[in-house]
């Protein structure tokens, strides 16, 4: 990637380069498209379109190893950037113990807001391991649930935290 | 609307190369999060944008003896890291949990907090409350200026055309700090009212103070008469009361979907006696 400058392409499309769950590759976007469009246009349709306008959560994605809002972000200013999708995190057939832990904790009802809970919680237990009930409110602050009213979801962060010590010990 | 070019150029070199091939009406664009808001409700219709969240040379959090020096592109949530910020900005630390959500912290900036120039920007709102003067970058060139004077009035500021945001020069001035906010709900939230308070205050005698209110005016403004009235007094409940009346003469706001005139100005009030309390208890 050396010209990293994007500029109109002649068909109205931009070119962009992405890393996503560790794989190189290339979309094309048009200039009013967000990265969430985009990403679920070419098959990522983990991240979910809640109100798509900054608000609910429910589309974060890492970007460069934070969770940002793809609702928010045009798909152009993505280009050369890192991404982790919630498929990158696990899969059915081997979950993550995040994704364990929120089954676990039944902090699933409808599951649309779920994705972006789990890119926030991956973020919080880099950051801090043993994280406080204090600490998990202000990290899922700004990810709205409407079916289960966050006591579970502050359940599954928890067994989440445990989980993945006692994997990081063995 | 959103613009047909869209430009990211990663460093200061590539920027000022490709700037004068570009269409005359362009803008920058930082972390996007109010830009991006305004442009999909047709608010924002530059024909170009700069993405300068490439540019790493606007990515910075440094010090030396008597500065805190800021780059206008390090994302709000680098700051809640950053030891520098810890020692020497109370009042910006006490603004930053009260900012957004935590996604959004991680792609605002707060070069993008100033140059939006609301006046409920709870970031820039305390950085002014502590002293600091705001760098601006023209071809080459950097001037400097205090960041109150920036704010000209509603989403206007001082930026000439193609001038950027380079960051922030703060002074080291030994004090502590709060950033008091009055929202629709406890977080995530666009503040009604937002009021930063950097003080000394030694036995109850107030030796620095420097008063900086959001979402009252049409631009982020300072209290000059309350702050004299308050230098060298020894805070007791009648010189508060007494205080909070002076500050509501101070402010101006309106009365718009967020909150009421009215309300507001009695809060500036209310504000200013909590802000000063805690900084009085809790330090």
């Amino acid at each position: 990637m050396k010209n990293m400058n994007i500029l109109k392409s002649e068909d109205g499309l931009f070119e962009i380069a992405l890393k996503i769950n560790g794989e190189n590759k290339k979309f094309k976007v048009k200039n009013n498209e967000f990265l969430l469009d985009a990403l679920r246009r070419y098959g990522y349709k983990g991240a979910k379109k809640g109100c798509d306008s900054g608000d609910c959560g429910s589309c974060a994605i890492m970007f460069n190893g934070k969770p940002v809002l793809s609702c928010m972000m045009p798909a152009v200013t993505a280009h050369g950037g890192e991404i982790v999708t919630i498929e990158g995190i696990g899969t059915i057939e081997k979950p993550h113990a995040i994704q364990e832990a929120y089954v676990e904790a039944g902090a699933v009802q409808c599951g649309f807001c779920t994705p972006g809970m789990i890119i926030v919680t991956k973020h919080l237990l880099e950051k801090k391991p043993s994280p406080s009930d204090e600490d998990i409110k202000k990290e899922l602050d700004g990810n709205l649930c409407r079916c289960t009213g966050y006591v579970s979801q502050i359940k599954a962060v928890r067994i989440a935290a445990k989980k993945m010590k006692k994997k990081g010990k063995k | 609307m959103f613009p047909d070019l869209i430009v990211k150029p990663l460093g200061l070199k590539e920027l000022n190369k490709i700037l004068p091939s570009l269409p005359k009406d362009r803008k920058f664009l930082s972390g996007g999060t109010d830009l991006v808001v305004r442009a999909n409700a047709d608010i924002e219709n530059s024909q170009c944008w700069i993405d300068i969240s490439g540019l790493k040379e606007l990515r910075y959090i440094k010090e030396n003896a008597k500065t805190v020096l800021i780059g206008s592109g390090v994302k709000v949530s680098d700051f809640e890291d950053s030891s520098i910020i810890k020692k020497h900005l109370p009042a910006l630390l006490s603004a930053l949990p009260q900012f957004a959500s935590p996604s959004l912290r991680n792609m605002a900036t707060l070069g993008g907090n100033c140059a939006n120039a609301s006046p409920s920007a709870d970031l820039a709102c305390a950085l002014v409350s502590e002293k600091a003067d705001i760098v601006l970058y023209l071809k080459g060139k950097k001037r400097k200026m205090p960041l109150k004077d920036f704010f000209l009035g509603l989403r206007k500021t001082a930026l000439k055309k193609d001038e950027l945001i380079w960051g922030f020069e703060i002074p080291k001035i030994n004090h502590k700090g709060v950033y008091m906010k009055l929202a629709s709900r406890s977080s995530f939230a666009i503040s009604k009212i937002g009021l930063a308070i950097s003080a000394d205050i030694n036995k109850e005698k107030v030796e620095y103070l420097s008063i900086a209110l959001a979402s009252v005016a049409p631009k982020i403004i300072t209290a000059p008469k309350t702050r004299a009235f308050l230098k060298n007094k020894k805070i007791n409940s009648e010189i508060l009361d007494e205080a909070a009346l002076i500050i509501q003469k101070e402010v101006s706001p309106i009365t718009d979907i967020r909150s009421d005139g009215e309300y507001r100005r009695a809060m500036s009030g209310v504000l200013l006696k909590k802000g000063l309390k805690q900084i009085l208890v809790k330090f």
